[in-house]
């Protein structure tokens, strides 16, 4: 029987790699911070799951709490971006970011 | 447990929904829908505080954020050509993770439990952030500060021409 | 995390809030509030590191990290250079927005001395995320496409690798029970099985590498470089990516030294990957024609270096990962410095559009010189002698093959920057130097200031050599 810290792993796990798979494979921005946004839940997920098991909830929780507060930022920061060079180029492919080569 | 299994399985079915999703606005949706999960979860281990956050910030804010981005470039949406095929072959992809990580994961997994050290203190919460994480709430603030700078940088206050 | 340097992180951080207010009418006022801050801090640094009475009894009355002091005051230092050139180099007709501008620079200065004065890995996690937010709009500060398409790619790299940081905190949390640097060093040295805390601690050092650019992830590098606001890219290259990188890796490194021959792989897999980054930073930068750019490949081949001497582990090679750390942070600040004057004076640093430069900007092209004598290590300037106790500490710990290499590309970096000064300043005046000005004395002074520095460290050697040994060194011997 496979215990329950186990099984989060493995969810956890599958949850990661879709983010990955995402941020790996597509071309629009947007979907990119979509993918980079579900990675950064598994990792959260992770936090509590170990926080679970060595009986330390309470620190788990304050770090999520802070986790959570410097996710907000970062999306909020990230899609400002995004929007700022949709308006200057009128695009959200990444493949057009490609004025700087040498 | 059956019902902490079921919202596992809830959450990675929203996030493979989210990543395949050919319509933006419907891939934000599976995300906030990501994060109730995530939230249930939190509950379901015991954590209401961090649970009312996540729901409250993650599932609200973030989901309003994505959502008004997707509806500021909605004309745009149809012109990056992303490979569909790539996403079609997204569910066998994560059938292959899937089964390597119940393989090779899960007795790494096992192991590592069995090295978890139980550092269980019975603080609360509000002793934990306030006596030993102090530090990290300085760290807030500053985030804060900074998050509102960069915003206020990014998208300035036009200044009246005469 | 140190009670005792707290002050240096809030009082930017205070500043940073007042600026907004205070400036709201005037805007000069912002620079003098952000230059006035980081002065005084600077020289409350100062009295502490050169105080002849600390000199004399050795430091034996400075309790803290000798590595937290000496960063402290290369962040203060490198930051009121730039907000002083900054100060005279936005004009009146430019896109930038004083205000946030200099409030996101003093934000960015107190994340830095958090992370430098942070106990655990989750402060040094949170501060080194500050770091990153107000980089992304300090890059875009002037509005440029280029700019844009640089900070959204370090936005790209950069979070993943933040997330790999958070899943090392959360193995260490498991198999460690806390992620304070004392009591991990603590738990490996009272011989714990220590497999699971290396694997975390690994997962920690992946993200940092990440962060700082080394070899296989350093596409953003060069891009976010060379696409930046002139002045940030100075910070960005001088101080900042150093210290959200570069400096956990050696904080790691010195933690690694417990580890002995457990964690012999890491280690080794470390010095290749500095080995790396010295040889692709310097053959990349030779065919470089753009000067901010290729300065950004000599930035990650300096990296190496660092990374090669941490992933070493000795001692003497951790002493000249930290001194090679300051004088990369003194002479690329010098050397991205004069590559904005250039863009003030000439319009442009491209080099195929430039020539002949020392006749019309001849104060930038000295400066120039001994900056990049002092990258490749010619006595006596600092750089020499950093580079050669890097390269005497691979040798006695047998790593020869990497010292005569570290030795053979030093040659490689004189060689690209000679060609640099060669079709910048030497030879025939082209169109667009002709009509250069030298830039005004006062965004002159502190590069001069900042080359003094380097012929200071250089010469005062000795001194600096004690400072090191007796503060850092001898106290990483637990």
């Amino acid at each position: 029987m496979i215990n329950s810290f186990t099984l989060d792993w493995f969810f956890i796990t599958l949850i990661f790699s879709a983010g990955l798979y995402c941020m790996l494979v597509s071309r629009n921005l947007l979907r990119q911070f979509i993918g980079l946004e579900i990675m950064s839940k598994s990792c959260l997920l992770a936090v509590i799951s170990v926080g679970s098991v060595t009986g330390n909830l309470a620190l788990a929780q304050a770090l999520i709490i802070t986790m959570i507060v410097i996710e907000v930022v970062v999306v909020a920061v990230g899609l400002s971006l995004l929007v700022k060079n949709y308006r200057l180029t009128n695009s959200i492919d990444i493949w057009s970011l490609n004025n700087l080569r040498g | 447990m059956t019902y902490h299994t079921l919202l596992f399985i809830l959450v990675a079915t929203a996030a493979m929904t989210a990543v395949m999703a050919r319509n933006l606005l419907l891939s934000a949706i599976m995300l906030a829908l990501v994060s109730v999960g995530a939230s249930l979860i939190l509950f379901d281990f015991q954590a209401p505080w961090a649970a009312v956050f996540e729901l409250s910030v993650c599932a609200g804010l973030i989901t309003v954020l994505f959502v008004s981005a997707v509806s500021l470039i909605r004309n745009e949406e149809g012109k990056v050509k992303d490979l569909r095929a790539r996403f079609y072959a997204m569910p066998l992809v994560i059938a292959i993770v899937a089964v390597a990580t119940w393989f090779y994961g899960i007795p790494f997994f096992d192991s590592l439990k069995n090295c978890a050290l139980s550092g269980g203190r019975n603080n609360s919460l509000g002793s934990i952030l306030w006596d030993i994480r102090r530090f990290d709430l300085l760290g807030q603030v500053s985030i804060l500060a900074a998050g509102v700078f960069v915003i206020n940088s990014i998208f300035p206050r036009r200044k009246k021409q005469k | 995390m140190t009670t005792s340097l707290l002050a240096y992180l809030l009082i930017p951080l205070f500043t940073a809030i007042l600026i907004p207010f205070a400036a709201r009418k005037r805007q000069k006022l912002a620079d003098i509030l952000a230059t006035v801050t980081l002065l005084a801090g600077l020289i409350n640094i100062g009295a502490i590191l050169f105080n002849p009475a600390n000199i004399a009894n050795s430091f034996a009355g400075v309790p803290e990290d000798g590595f937290a002091l000496l960063m402290i005051f290369v962040i203060y230092l490198v930051a009121l250079c730039v907000t002083f050139f900054s100060a005279y180099f936005i004009g009146e007709d430019s896109k930038v927005n004083r205000v946030p501008y200099y409030s996101l620079i003093m934000t960015s200065v107190a994340a830095m001395c958090g992370i430098v004065i942070a106990g655990d890995f989750f402060t040094l996690y949170i501060f080194v995320e500050v770091l990153a937010v107000t980089s992304f709009a300090m890059i875009t500060s002037d509005d440029s496409a280029k700019g844009l398409e640089g900070a959204i790619k370090y936005f790209l790299l950069t979070f993943p690798a933040s997330l790999l940081i958070l899943f090392g905190i959360a193995f260490l949390m498991l198999t460690a029970g806390t992620f304070s640097f004392e009591n991990i060093k603590i738990i490996i040295a009272s011989g714990m099985p220590v497999g699971p805390v290396v694997f975390a601690v690994s997962l920690i050092l992946l993200g940092f590498l990440i962060k700082s650019g080394v070899v296989p992830f350093h596409t953003w590098t060069p891009d976010a470089y060379e696409g930046a606001y002139a002045p940030v890219s100075a910070y960005l290259a001088g101080i900042v990516t150093k210290i959200s990188g570069v400096y956990a890796v050696i904080k790691i490194s010195i933690m690694f030294r417990l580890f002995e021959i457990r964690a012999y792989h890491t280690a080794d897999i470390l010095m290749f990957l500095g080995m790396l980054s010295i040889a692709v930073g310097a053959l990349a930068a030779l065919r470089q024609k753009e000067f901010k750019r290729m300065l950004a490949f000599s930035s990650i081949s300096q990296i190496g270096y660092i990374i090669l001497a941490a992933g070493m582990g000795t001692p003497l090679a951790i002493l000249g990962a930290i001194f090679h750390l300051v004088n990369h942070a003194t002479f690329k600040t010098v050397l991205f410095l004069n590559s904005a004057s250039l863009e003030k004076g000439a319009g442009t640093s491209d080099m195929r559009k430039l020539g002949g430069m020392e006749h019309s900007m001849p104060w930038t092209s000295w400066t120039s010189i001994v900056a990049l004598l002092s990258t490749a290590g010619v006595p006596p300037l600092s750089g020499f002698w950093s580079k050669l106790i890097i390269i005497i500490a691979l040798w006695d710990g047998g790593a020869k093959t990497y010292a005569v290499l570290a030795l053979l590309f030093s040659v490689v970096t004189l060689a690209y920057f000679l060609i640099m000064q060669k079709n910048i300043f030497f030879g025939k005046p082209t169109e667009a130097s002709r009509n250069a000005r030298e830039v005004r004395p006062a965004m002159l002074a502190p590069v001069v200031v900042m080359c003094l520095l380097i012929v200071a460290l250089g010469v005062f050697f000795p001194y600096i050599y004690a400072y090191l040994v007796e503060t850092i060194a001898a106290r990483i011997i637990l």
